[in-house]
Formats: structure tokens, C-alpha cells, sequence
């Protein structure tokens, strides 16, 4: 089974790393965005079944896309990775929709234990 | 010098590489104040030393200055200076809540600062297969005569530095204060090389 998966993040570094922990049939056709604007634009335009998000980004960060994507009703399932690891911060994700937290630098074992918890593996 | 400069996906690589170090080191200091930090994306640049010994020297209100060494494998060491301004180091002690009896605002502004470096550079050694070790922290008075004269006591020279721009924007309070890394060439140049490691494996 195939899903279609978008990676947001303003480091080039990070999305390589997030592609490279994939499994191939999700990282293959995986779509790549820099910043929150870009990946509100490619989630209006078309629809994805996998949004890993950051938080920290310049134009609008990863907060800003959550809010935006719940106040839109577009509902990919997002999975935040993000060196901003306070608790606080934690929670205000998962309140505003995220699937789970996952903290930078992202490890293969935790993104693929979070990708069959929900059914993408 | 030029030997010294980052391409642009060394810039990434280290960028990225801070961004993680920053965000543990404010979780710590959202722990140590009992509240919520705002990040903001940390702005890194390289500076010369001689650049930035004067621009300290054209900037009098430098108040408090935090510094503490370290030293780590592969001849990676330096100094790291936190400097508060004076604006900021006030709503830093509102913030402490100074109690009498207990710690002084100086001694918790060290503490704070230790905190942050420690932690800060503790990732980011995790990062580059590296460990620190620490001296102790130190307040210098504010004038930059004072910070010259340590940075000159230091056993090794300073051919460049890096500055980390650090804002912390506090629920209630919002200061500001520079994170700068003073690296001997060596260490640079070591630094670059297990960017360039971490690089190749992607």
C-alpha cells in the first residue's frame, strides 16, 4: 500500500534525515517543503496522507501550519519532529492534532515504531 | 581563513546541529524557571576575533558576562561568553525572583548561564561523537577591558569565534542574550571535519 508523504523543514539536513529513516515505499515519492507556507500551499493543492512537520522555521513555523490545517479541516496525519522539546510545547501539538511528538535528531527505530502504531508500516 | 568558511551544507549541517543543542538547552532553562520558552530560530555567524573584541569595545553596556571553558576530544576546546545586557540582565533577575537568603542575582545568573553552556554544548559534542569537560563558570565585570583581559589570559589564541544569537522570549519577560563560542582555528577546522563525516553518510 502505497500513502503519499510530505516532509516540512527549513533544514535541508533534517529532511534528508527524515527521508533516509523512511521505508522506501514511503520515501520514494515523498513531496519536500522549507518552510510551514510552502507545506500549507502543497496540503491545500493536493492531498497527503503523512505530514512530518518542525516547529522551528522562518515564515510560519510549525505551530502556525497545525492551526491552520485544523482551522482548513485538512487532515493529514502529522507527525512533529522538532528540537523544541518542552513539555509544554509537547502537549500543544498533540492538542492541536498531531499524531505523536518526536524529538530531533529524529532515530529510524521511534519514526517507524510511531509510523505502525498508526498503520502506515 | 578561508579554509575556515562553511559551504552552504556545512552551514546547514551546523545549523541544524545547534538548532538541536538550543532546544535542550531551553527545555532545561523552561525546567529551571518553572515556565515556557519561545524559540526563535538561533542566527549563527563566524566572526574574527579581533572583530568582535571591538565590537565589544564599541558596545558599553555589555552588563553581565558569563564565562566558562570547555574541552573535548580531538583538540575541539574553546571559551563560551554569555552576555546579558543590561535591560535584559535586570528582567533576568525579576525573573529569578531574588529571594534574600538565598542565591544572589550574580550567582544565579551564573548558574543560569552554566545551565544553558553545558547543556548546550553537551548535545551539541553528542552530536559530533565528541564529550565535553567544563572549568568553572565565571561572572567578568561588564567592561570590555575585563573581557579582553580574560580572553587574553587564555592559554591558547582566538582566531575566530562563533556567535550564536540566542533569544529567549519568556511568557511574561523577553531577553535577549549572545551565546558566543570562541574556537581556536584547530578545533574549527576538527569541527569541520565531522560535519563533513556526518555529511557524507547522507
Amino acid at each position: 500500500m502505497s500513502f503519499s508523504v510530505l516532509v516540512c523543514d527549513d533544514s535541508n539536513m533534517a529532511r534528508k534525515q527524515v527521508l533516509r529513516s523512511l521505508p522506501e515505499h514511503l520515501s520514494a515519492n515523498a513531496q519536500l517543503a522549507t518552510n510551514g507556507q510552502e507545506a500549507v500551499e502543497l496540503l491545500r493543492s493536493q492531498a497527503f496522507d503523512i505530514l512530518f512537520l518542525d516547529l522551528t522555521m522562518p515564515v510560519l513555523d510549525g505551530l502556525g501550519v497545525l492551526q491552520t490545517l485544523k482551522d482548513e479541516n485538512i487532515t493529514p496525519a502529522i507527525f512533529v519532529i522538532s528540537a523544541d522539546i518542552q513539555p509544554e510545547m509537547q502537549s500543544k501539538v498533540l492538542e492541536l492534532g498531531a499524531k505523536a511528538f518526536l524529538r530531533k535528531p529524529v532515530e529510524l527505530e521511534v519514526l517507524n515504531t510511531n509510523l505502525r502504531n498508526h498503520g502506515f508500516l | 581563513m578561508s579554509d575556515l568558511n562553511l559551504n552552504e551544507d556545512q552551514q546547514d549541517c551546523l545549523q541544524e546541529i545547534i538548532n538541536v543543542a538550543m532546544g535542550q538547552a531551553s527545555d532545561q532553562l523552561a525546567r529551571y524557571l518553572n515556565t515556557f520558552v519561545y524559540l526563535k530560530v538561533p542566527s549563527i555567524e563566524q566572526v574574527s576575533t579581533i572583530s568582535l573584541l571591538n565590537m565589544l569595545n564599541s558596545n558599553e553596556n555589555s552588563a553581565a558576562v558569563v564565562s566558562q571553558g570547555f574541552f573535548g576530544y580531538e583538540g575541539i576546546r574553546g571559551e563560551a561568553l554569555l552576555m546579558y545586557k543590561p535591560k535584559d540582565s535586570d528582567r533576568l533577575a525579576d525573573l529569578l525572583g531574588y529571594e534574600p537568603d538565598e542565591l544572589s542575582v550574580e550567582e544565579q545568573i551564573i548558574d543560569l548561564s552554566s545551565i544553558l553552556t553545558t547543556t548546550f554544548l553537551n548535545v551539541f559534542a553528542k552530536q559530533i561523537d565528541n564529550q565535553m569537560s567544563y572549568s568553572a563558570p565565571r561572572l567578568l565585570a561588564g567592561s570590555q577591558s575585563a573581557i579582553s583581559d580574560h580572553l587574553a589570559q587564555q592559554s591558547f589564541n582566538w582566531d575566530l569565534a562563533l556567535k550564536v544569537k540566542i533569544t529567549y522570549q519568556v511568557t511574561d519577560y523577553s531577553f535577549n542574550c549572545d551565546m558566543v563560542l570562541f574556537i581556536p582555528e584547530s578545533a574549527i577546522i576538527n569541527i569541520k571535519t565531522v560535519i563533513d563525516r556526518i555529511l557524507e553518510e547522507f
